[in-house]
Formats: C-alpha cells, structure tokens, sequence
C-alpha cells in the first residue's frame, strides 16, 4: 500500500510541497474554487428561474380565469408543463415560493454536488451557458477535487491510523496484523455512527416528512456519491434558516467524502485485504509491491495510484509484460 | 471471470428491485388515475386550494416516476429493463434518479446492493482501463519496431488514442442521441459529459421518450458505452495529473 501510494503522482506532488503553507493553500483554493463556481451559477441562473417562474405564475392565473368547465386537454396542457417545471425543481405551489432554487447558498451546495459527483438533480443548469460552465467548471474541478481529496486523506491517515497502529505495536506488544485489524474495526464503527447515524437521527428531525429510514438511505447515497435525489434536505416547505442548512450540509458532505476516503484508505492497509484484491489482476508487470486501492467514489481514484505506478515503471523500464494469473508469483512479490 | 461475475451482480440487482417495486408502482398508478377521473367527475369551477392539492398529488407521485400518461418507456418503470438501468446507474454512482426505491425494502436492498457493487465497478473499471493501456503501449511498442521512432511512438500513441477516445465516447455518441432522442448536439454533449463523469443528474435521461421506437440494440450498446466511457475518462484523469507534475 505504501509503495504504491508512494508511486502516485498525486501523493509525489503533494509530498514535494510538505509545508503547511502550501496544503493551507490548497485547501484555501479549493474553497474559493467552491465559492466562485457558486457565484457563477448564481448569477447565471437566478435570472432565468425567474423568468420561468413569471412564465408559470402568468400560466396558472389564466388557468385560474377562465375556471367554468375545463376541458380535458386544457388540464392536461397545464400538467405537462407543471411536470416539466418541477422537472428543473421550480413549483408553482404558493407556499414553495420561498424556496429560490440559484440563490448564493443553493448554488454551494449545488456546485459542491458537482465537483463530489454527487448531482442530485434536484436543480439542474437550465439556461445554456448554464450547462456549458458546468461542464467547463467539472473538466477543471473533478481532478482538482481528487489532489484535493488525496492530501486530505494522506495527512489524517498519518493522525488517525498509522500513528496509533504504530503506538499499540509497540507499547502492547501484539503483532501489527491484530493491531491492525482491530484498528480498522473500530475505525469503521466509528464513522459509521458518525457519518450515518447521527445525521440520519438528525435529518429526520429537522425535515418533516422523513423517517429514520429515509434519513439513512439519503445518508448513503450522499456519501457513496450516487446522489439519486429523490431526498434533498432544506426543500421542504418553509424550512427555517435555509441558508445555514444549506451550508451545513455541503460541509457535512465534503466531511463525510474524506471519512470515508480514510476509512477505506485503512482497510486497504490490512494485509491479508491485498492478497485477495491480488486475484482480480490481469497481469503484473514488476517486482514491487502494486495495490489497487479501491476508493469508493471518485471514479478514478484508484486507478491513479494504480496505473501511474505502473505508467511510470513501465516508461523507464520499457521491458515486455509478464502476464502471470498464479496467486504464487504474486505472494513472492508480495513478501519482498 | 470478473466481467460475468459483474454482468450477474447487476442482473440479479435488476430482478430483485422489479420484484419489489413494480406492485407498489402499479398501486400508486392505480391511485392516482383514480383521483384524476374524480376531479374530472366534479368540474364546475375548480378552486385554488383543490387544484393545488391536487398538483402536489401529482407532483409527489411523478417524483416518485409516475405520470398520468398511461404510457411510459421501459426505461421509465420498474421492469426488468429498467431496474438494469437504474442498477447501472446505482454501482457506477451515476445516480439519474428518474427512478428511485419507494419502498423501504427497495432502499434497504439499494443500499447494500450499491455497498458492494461500488467496489465491484471499481475494480472493473480498473480493470478495462489497464487493458485499454495495454493496446496502447503494444500498439506503440509495433509503431517503434517498425519505424524506428524510440520515444516518439509512444507519444504519438497516447495522443491518438486521446483523440480516438475523446471521437468515440464525447464527440460521436451526442449524434446518436439527436437521431434517437430528438436532441440537439449540444444537450446530447451535455448528457454524455454529465453521465461520464458520474455526475447524473438525471434532467436527461436516455429511453425515456414514449413516443420513440427505440431499436433492441441500442440498450446494451449504450451500457458499453458507459462502461468504456468511465474507464476512458479515469485514464485520461490520470494523464492529466501525471502532466502536473
């Protein structure tokens, strides 16, 4: 795990900048990289959600009007475009009125939602330049959120794991592999009271409607960043202090994202974990020892630290590949 | 073996949300003609309040993927080819949400289907990538015995292949989609960045116009698209950042 963590670039990079000023400044452009986008969406599309919404309220007062005996296709006409509005989370409801959709802490949490993969789809750009900033905005953000992410994890990883691993090891004299496993036990029972259920408890206080249960499956489908959207916190009706809400969950979020990087990131450091994941290799193609991380979101997380090792072993040595599917070659490798 | 292994996961994730979801569906479906037929029923002069009720019906029922039209696609319900799409898009954390669990064992089952088929799609993912840089570098390793260009194959490889990729999975398939879908070329690029990424938003959805007839293969041929696209996209990821250095 080590040498290949050590093998990738992200890591490299970030280890040649050890100081504290400079991941202070990473972390400082990455929120203010947050924050711009937000900006930019804000000001992009608060405008065109108004318009919509004049459209939609001069829609239903004619509806309104001319009330006496509706026709079928009448309704129907007004349905579809009431469909497609709450398609793009505008409702014509009057007491959802409140509830601006692009306003500054809206679009955090939008652009946090972005960058994490997440999209909910709760909101969506609607206008074209709208959709052509988000891709713009994703193409530099995605991979910026992934150096961001790794340093963040390599530092708490030092903190969280390895130091007390370390301590046990030597103060109480088991064997590393024992203390090892506890550790990521009870590293993972941890988060997952933290990041799971206390939030579920949480959210299912604060929103109306929704019960311990739903509270739990937006908590994992949040942090595993499928982001199905079907639950959103703070759309609820007159939600008080929506904008602080709004806020605490983005940073409940990125929080949770970085748990669970560590968490997994522990995982993979047990041993007996890399003799399993050796099994699912096509081929191996050095004497060191290669191990595919296997980080649970960002789609290629793992296979950064993975392959840019082998890019880089395979760019200096240059030699044909050995393809070798027998668990021995493998364990041999492994014990060096 | 892993690419079975895979293929099986998903499809036994498709069957079981079916079983679980389709009568809730069905019920919810049944429930809301019904209510629509009594509005029909009492026409004279709706009010505000009773039509705004019955909006929110409405809109709670079609967030949930109902809609009063009597006719949605098969990726649009929760048979078997649309739990398969809504269990591609739950492993690969894309996410559309156009159709989402209703039911608490659907979600539960959700939850734990995604707990091990993210970590499953990960390693394939992996997988395809390390194969796809390995016809890169044979293809490369071919062009320098041929013409004797040392370090400039291997160059000129990643760079073809970067473009061939950047043809076949951003720039090609938005056609595709303007043929099938009847959408213009710039929110057929939108939809093939946003699902690449795995961001998923879900405003565009393919399969699911009701008034289009689409053809047998185009299904599966978009789920290789997806699969290949997403391993591409990590490659290319990673190319960028090893140029940071």
């Amino acid at each position: 795990m080590l040498q290949s963590l050590a093998g990738s670039s992200c890591v490299r990079l970030v280890e040649q900048h050890r100081s504290a000023w400079c991941f202070a400044l990473l972390v400082l452009g990455y929120l203010l990289y947050l924050v711009f986008g937000a900006v930019v969406f804000s000001s992009v599309e608060l405008p065109y959600e108004d318009l919509l919404r004049q459209e939609l309220g001069k829609l239903k007062q004619r509806f309104l009007e001319d009330h006496a005996c509706l026709s079928e296709q009448q309704l129907e006409q007004f349905l579809v475009r009431v469909l497609e509005a709450s398609n793009y989370g505008v409702s014509v409801l009057s007491n959802a009125s409140g509830n601006w959709n692009w306003d500054f802490t809206s679009s955090l949490f939008f652009a946090s939602t972005v960058l994490s993969t997440t999209g909910y789809g709760h909101t969506v750009p609607l206008s074209d330049g709208g959709k052509a900033f988000c891709i713009i905005y994703s193409v530099i953000g995605i991979p910026f959120t992934l150096l961001f992410l790794t340093a963040v994890v390599q530092r708490i990883i030092v903190y969280v794991t390895r130091r007390p691993v370390l301590y046990f090891h030597i103060r109480w004299g088991f064997s590393k592999q024992v203390v090892a496993i506890i550790h990521a036990m009870v590293l993972g029972f941890v988060t997952v009271s933290c990041f799971f259920l206390i939030p579920a408890a949480i959210f299912s206080v604060l929103e109306d409607d929704w019960n311990f249960l739903e509270s739990f499956y937006f908590c994992f489908i949040s942090l595993s960043t499928i982001g199905l959207g079907d639950y959103v916190p703070g759309e609820g009706y007159n939600q008080k202090f929506r904008e602080l809400y709004k806020i605490g969950i983005t940073c409940y979020l990125l929080m949770g994202l970085i748990a669970m990087l560590v968490v997994l990131e522990t995982f993979c450091e047990l041993h007996e974990l890399k003799k399993f994941r050796k099994l699912f290799y096509v081929k191996k193609d050095k004497e060191e020892d290669q191990v595919h991380i296997m980080e649970h979101d960002q789609l290629s997380f793992s296979s950064i630290s993975d392959q840019a090792a082998s890019m880089k072993d395979d760019q200096k040595a240059n030699e044909p590949f050995v393809n070798s599917q027998s668990p021995t070659s493998n364990d041999s490798s492994l014990n060096n | 073996v892993l690419l079975a292994v895979y293929v099986g996961y998903l499809g036994m994730g498709a069957a079981v949300l079916q079983a679980l979801e389709r009568p809730a569906e069905v019920q919810a479906a049944q429930l809301l003609l019904r209510e629509y037929w009594k509005l029909m029923a009492n026409h004279s002069c709706l009010q505000g309040p009773a039509l705004e009720r019955f909006i929110e019906g409405i809109i709670q029922a079609y967030k949930s993927g109902v809609t009063l039209q009597g006719n949605t696609t098969s990726l649009g319900r929760w048979d078997f080819s649309g739990s398969f799409f809504f269990s591609i898009s739950a492993i690969t954390t894309i996410g559309y949400g156009n159709l989402s669990p209703s039911t608490a064992g659907g979600r539960i089952f959700c939850i734990v289907f995604a707990l091990f088929g993210i970590p499953l799609n990960l390693v394939l993912l992996n997988e395809i990538g390390q194969l796809m840089l390995l016809g890169v570098q044979h293809c490369a390793r071919r062009l320098e015995e041929v013409f004797h260009w040392q370090n400039k194959a291997s160059f000129l490889m990643k760079t073809c292949a970067l473009v061939t990729g950047l043809l076949l999975f951003l720039l090609l398939p938005p056609l595709l989609f303007s043929e099938k879908e009847g959408w213009s070329y710039d929110e057929g690029f939108y939809y093939s960045f946003i699902t690449l990424s795995t961001i998923g938003f879900g405003d565009y959805v393919i399969g699911m116009n009701p008034d289009q007839a689409y053809p047998s293969w185009y299904k599966n041929v978009i789920s290789l698209w997806i699969l290949f696209g997403m391993a591409w996209l990590a490659l290319v990821i990673k190319f960028c950042i090893n140029i940071l250095e």
